[in-house]
């Protein structure tokens, strides 16, 4: 981010700034703080500080196809997408290091405004036998690569509470 | 795998016939000062209510028409304006009938368009207002590339990078890996339509970035995110699009030359993340077609599998759906013969291309040939881009005349209705009305161009306009058509 723009986005709550006198365009910063929950999702983000990868599964033999295919979703969600029962929680981070592989990427050099991932960073979509979703992470230590075969890493050290507390790495 | 039944499947009903009578729009600038979102609005309006051969005697005859009105505006924090619908429709003088906003991110206006459609279809009303707008001017480029991102799953998603076209490239990057196979010639696809809609935007005085560019020149401009150049997206903007929509009685009460219109709406995850897999559903021409039976068994690895899901990272499911649904309202069968002319939402030149195949203009993996059969051109090029057999041949369906979201705009909330308005005018003949004449540079504080092109497609009877949001969340499907030329009665 450009120092410009940071400051920008951060300058004295107080202040009103004449821009332009005809027509007259002021600057109206701000800086407000979201309190956000996680709600039934809070496993997975919980899990993550742990250095677990928590993933949701139906439970509802019934369900087609969620239940009847009976595999896992990550994202996690908390009721099935299919038959809107509550979803079962499972630990697939053994199932993520042995099998988990990258099913696209994208570097990204110039990130929007507030971002937190050092750059550039390598976005990566992450596939895993038995999880019928894609989910969205980034790979550190390594040039991704269609078909790489790649294990997580966790930040529990000093974690985010968010989803950069997940991460990949080539798989050693 | 996700399966359908034929209740999900079924084709939308209107009932009764639903047409559009006129349009108006604002031009389109990156920052606009000069004009508050309210101004340009009731500009769009005034060309709507007095540019179009209404047979009214002035505004507030026709606002004695408008029974209800239906607002696109997709971004409140770009705006930073709650309830700005009732912002404009003060402004308008609408009070009091009812008003409604409609936000679907990208496709708002074609969102905003699908439910005015629905109250005429429907007989709740005999005549309404779809105006839309954006003002996306109000922060700096990467504080907007922050707000956009918002419209990602801001848990699993946002937090990566707050930058939304990266999230678009992990799918262009998987379509041009596996469907494109990292190709030159590919690259080279996605460069021309690139050139070509902002060589159309310079024919558009609404447009925002006209430009006379190579294929060199956009595959030498900076990367965004690869392979996505600076060059290969659309633009931020800040303008309003808006049309009257009637039913037949009224719809010819009010002019002389309206045009039947239908419009369906499909929708995918937010997330690339939960594209789960599922059989193609097929277009009316892919259906007991022995050559695209084999091509699709063959993309999905032929009968050792292993190849490409539908509609993983390649195909955009909410515009299958959206074309489905249209196709089976109005009876087309192959968008390029039955079509005469289409504007596409390229926000990215490879959705353009993905859109391509969606909508059953090419089978999937094989979009670049409609740019590459010259078929995308009202004339193609002679600049030496295509082979002396192609140059200078009149294409069979041009697409974006208007410059599309890389060279004329994307003010979210407006796009979806600018694309229509575009193609209304078109079936009219009107397009030199509205892009020729002089006093509509002028109007606009610009030059027309030395190399103006009339881009009036002769004797177009019907068009298409795509309206898409996020990476394939809501996408709408508008048909056009003269009235001498519908194919289902």
């Amino acid at each position: 981010m450009s120092k410009q723009a940071y400051e920008f986005n951060n300058s004295n709550p107080n202040a009103t700034v004449l821009r332009r006198l005809d027509p007259m365009v002021i600057e109206k910063p701000r800086a407000p703080i979201h309190i956000h929950t996680y709600g039934g999702e809070t496993p997975f983000f919980k899990g993550l500080t742990e250095g677990r990868l928590m993933a949701t599964k139906c439970a509802n033999g019934k369900c087609d196809p969620s239940g009847k295919e009976g595999y896992f979703h990550l994202p996690p969600r908390v009721y099935c997408p299919d038959c809107s029962e509550k979803m079962e929680w499972h630990d697939v981070t053994d199932l993520a290091r042995r099998t988990a592989k990258v099913h696209t990427h994208i570097t990204v050099e110039r990130p929007g405004a507030f971002n937190r991932v050092p750059m550039p960073c390598e976005l990566i979509s992450v596939e895993i036998e038995g999880v019928a979703t894609v989910i969205m992470s980034q790979l550190r230590g390594a040039k991704p690569e269609i078909g790489m075969p790649i294990q997580p890493e966790f930040n529990t050290t000093n974690p985010t509470f968010t989803i950069l507390d997940l991460s990949w790495v080539p798989r050693r | 795998m996700i399966k359908f039944t034929n209740r999900n499947l079924a084709a939308p009903k209107q009932m009764r016939p639903v047409y559009v009578v006129a349009a108006g729009q604002s031009d389109f600038r990156k920052h606009y000062p000069e004009k508050k979102t309210e101004e340009l609005c009731v500009e769009a309006f005034r060309m709507m209510a007095l540019e179009n051969n209404l047979k009214t005697s002035g505004i507030q005859e026709l606002k004695g028409y408008i029974h209800s009105c239906y607002y696109g505006h997709f971004a409140d924090h770009f705006g930073d304006q709650l309830l700005g619908e009732s912002v404009i429709h003060d402004r308008l003088g609408l009070d009091p009938m009812g008003n409604v906003g409609i936000k679907t991110g990208g496709a708002t206006g074609g969102s905003a368009m699908w439910m005015a459609a629905n109250a005429i279809a429907s007989g709740y009303s005999d005549c309404v207002l779809c105006m839309g707008w954006e003002r996306m001017d109000e922060v700096d480029t990467w504080t907007g590339n922050h707000y956009i991102s918002t419209a990602a799953d801001k848990d699993f998603e946002t937090e990566l990078g707050h930058i939304y076209t990266g999230y678009y490239a992990l799918m262009a990057q998987r379509y041009w890996k596996t469907f494109g196979k990292s190709a030159p010639s590919f690259r080279r696809t996605m460069s021309k339509i690139a050139v070509k809609n902002r060589g159309y935007a310079c024919s558009n005085p609404f447009a925002q970035a006209p430009a006379r560019i190579s294929v060199e020149d956009v595959e030498n401009s900076p990367i965004v995110a690869d392979p996505l150049r600076f060059y290969d997206a659309c633009l931020m903007s800040v303008g309003a699009s808006c049309a009257l929509l009637c039913d037949e009685e009224t719809a010819y009460k009010l002019s002389d030359n309206p045009m039947r219109f239908w419009i369906a709406g499909g929708s995918h995850t937010l997330r690339t993340a939960d594209r789960r897999h599922m059989e193609i559903p097929l277009l009316p021409n892919e259906r007991d077609n022995k050559e695209i039976a084999k091509l699709y068994h063959e993309l999905k690895g032929g009968d050792k599998g292993g190849g490409e899901k539908y509609p993983g990272f390649t195909g955009f499911l909410a515009a299958r759906m959206a074309a489905h649904y249209a196709y089976e309202m109005t009876g087309i069968v192959d968008p390029i013969t039955d079509l005469d002319l289409v504007e596409l939402h390229d926000a990215f030149t490879i959705s353009d291309i993905q859109t391509y195949e969606d909508i059953g203009i090419k089978p999937y993996s094989r979009g670049p040939e409609y740019i590459e059969s010259g078929d995308a051109y009202l004339e193609v090029p002679r600049d030496g881009s295509f082979g002396k057999n192609l140059a200078g041949k009149r294409g069979r369906l041009p697409s974006n005349l208007s410059g599309g979201l890389i060279g004329c705009m994307h003010a979210v909330g407006a796009t979806g209705i600018m694309q229509i308005a575009e193609v209304f005018w078109q079936l009219q003949n009107r397009w030199s009305y509205f892009h020729e004449r002089e006093e509509m540079w002028t109007r606009f504080g610009k030059t027309k161009p030395k190399d103006f092109v009339n881009l009036q497609v002769p004797n177009a009877k019907r068009g298409l306009a795509i309206s898409h949001a996020g990476v394939g969340s809501h996408v709408t499907c508008s048909i056009l058509m003269h009235p001498s030329a519908v194919i289902k009665k």
